[in-house]
């Protein structure tokens, strides 16, 4: 599904992405973990072409679509105008407008179809942004820590949508620090650390989180 | 009393003419000003429109009429009417001040609106039309309102090589009546009226655009 090869990211000299290699593969969820600055959010920017690689490649068969830290959603539309726009744009003659209702509902969020995202919360906020993310139909949905700023409460809700979304064959890549989070969600996780691929273990195995905060550890303690 | 009155209707034939100024100033500055301002963020002939600006902001709307309406016809041989001329002298220099204005209103706007057009496959004038510019309109709206206003009041200057405006007509009564106070007052009387005008549209305007309700 998706192939990162030798990927590197530099910005000036500061190596943000050393050398990656991975293979994801269909509707698989990848939890990307890793302290700030370790290059999470680089490397999904270089997967949905936001940022140029400096040297390698990133091959990628399907459409991807990118879920942002800080949502941006387009403030002068209402919720629904902000999902239905983009798919509206390029096929005029379908009425998105149901599937969009269809899509709130399942996200709990229709009777706010109307409001503006200024008089939404938070987690009402990430449900839109996941929602306009998904209405261009991705085959991958890349998710830049998709619970910062949520509360205990928000972020299982956003455990559960995320699995849902997962049963209609979507491969994810989810960025977070937060490792208990990750491990609820993920097949796997990679630890980024550095700008490298610290870790890579199977998040099903009963021992993944502390394997991983040993990991972890270990290399912020050299 | 009669005098005066006959001065405030013959000052008001001057309306149509500044009025013509204005909208064609206001319609020909915010075109150019716009497309500058974007061709200038994309990187698009950006040194160009720079030395364009800076040439504009930096010498005075009286030469630049003077050049349009009476350098223009000896270097290229072409006769523009006042009008046109006044038009096209004042919609320049709008245009300047238009397009710095959009550059602040464009750097207001987070990169990552930019980027979620982008990852929604959003093409590039979609993108413009639908998402960036309508946010920078109600972020500088005020400044444009204040830009308006001060194209209104530059308009008087066509009076100096003739134009029939409302600065004209008070100047040519006052010329005729050796009387400068009551014909330079009802002219400022028009100039005001119309700048009270232009600030309740914008008032209104900038009301209905507003999508943060605090109601």
């Amino acid at each position: 599904m998706l192939k990162i090869h030798n990927l590197c990211k530099k910005f000036n000299s500061e190596k943000v992405l050393d050398n990656i290699n991975l293979t994801i593969k269909k509707t698989e969820i990848i939890g990307l973990a890793g302290a700030s600055g370790g290059g999470k959010s680089t490397l999904l920017r270089c997967i949905q072409g936001l940022e140029i690689p400096t040297s390698g490649t990133v091959e990628c068969d399907g459409k991807i679509g990118f879920m942002f830290q800080d949502f941006q959603l387009f403030p002068h539309m209402t919720v629904l105008q902000n999902i239905i726009y983009s798919p509206t744009l390029k096929d005029r003659e379908k009425n998105y407008e149901e599937k969009a209702i269809t899509m709130l509902n399942k996200l709990g969020i229709a009777t706010k179809a109307s409001e503006y995202p200024y008089n939404l919360s938070g987690g009402q906020k990430q449900r839109v942004a996941l929602a306009r993310s998904l209405m261009i139909s991705p085959n991958v949905l890349l998710c830049d820590e998709p619970t910062s700023g949520l509360d205990v409460n928000a972020t299982n809700d956003i455990v559960n949508l995320l699995k849902n979304v997962q049963e209609s064959d979507i491969t994810m890549i989810i960025a977070s620090h937060n490792l208990e989070f990750l491990s609820k969600i993920s097949d796997r996780i990679i630890l980024l650390k550095n700008g490298k691929v610290a870790a890579d273990i199977d998040a099903h195995k009963e021992d993944a989180v502390n394997q991983l905060m040993t990991c972890w550890d270990f290399q912020q303690s050299q | 009393m009669e005098k005066i009155i006959s001065n405030i209707v013959y000052v008001a034939s001057g309306i149509p003419a500044t009025l013509e100024l204005l909208l064609g100033g206001v319609v020909l500055g915010f075109t150019i000003g716009t497309v500058f301002s974007i061709m200038r963020y994309s990187g698009i002939c950006s040194w160009f429109i720079s030395g364009f600006i800076s040439i504009i902001r930096g010498t005075p709307v009286i030469l630049q009429l003077s050049l349009v309406y009476f350098a223009l016809p000896a270097l290229m041989g072409v006769r523009l009417n006042l009008l046109t001329a006044g038009i096209i002298a004042f919609g320049l220099n709008s245009s300047a001040y238009v397009a710095e204005i959009l550059r602040s209103g464009i750097e207001s706007i987070p990169k990552g609106q930019f980027e979620a057009a982008k990852t929604l496959g959003i093409p590039v004038f979609p993108m413009w039309k639908d998402i960036i510019m309508p946010q920078i309109v109600r972020n500088v709206f005020p400044a444009m309102v204040n830009e308006i206003i001060a194209l209104l009041k530059e308009t008087a200057l066509i009076a100096t090589i003739g134009g029939m405006d409302i600065m004209k007509m008070s100047q040519s009564i006052a010329a005729e009546q050796f009387e400068y106070f009551v014909p330079l007052c009802i002219a400022g009387g028009y100039y005001y009226s119309l700048v009270l005008f232009i600030e309740y549209i914008g008032k209104k305007v900038e009301k209905e655009m507003s999508y943060v309700k605090n109601s």
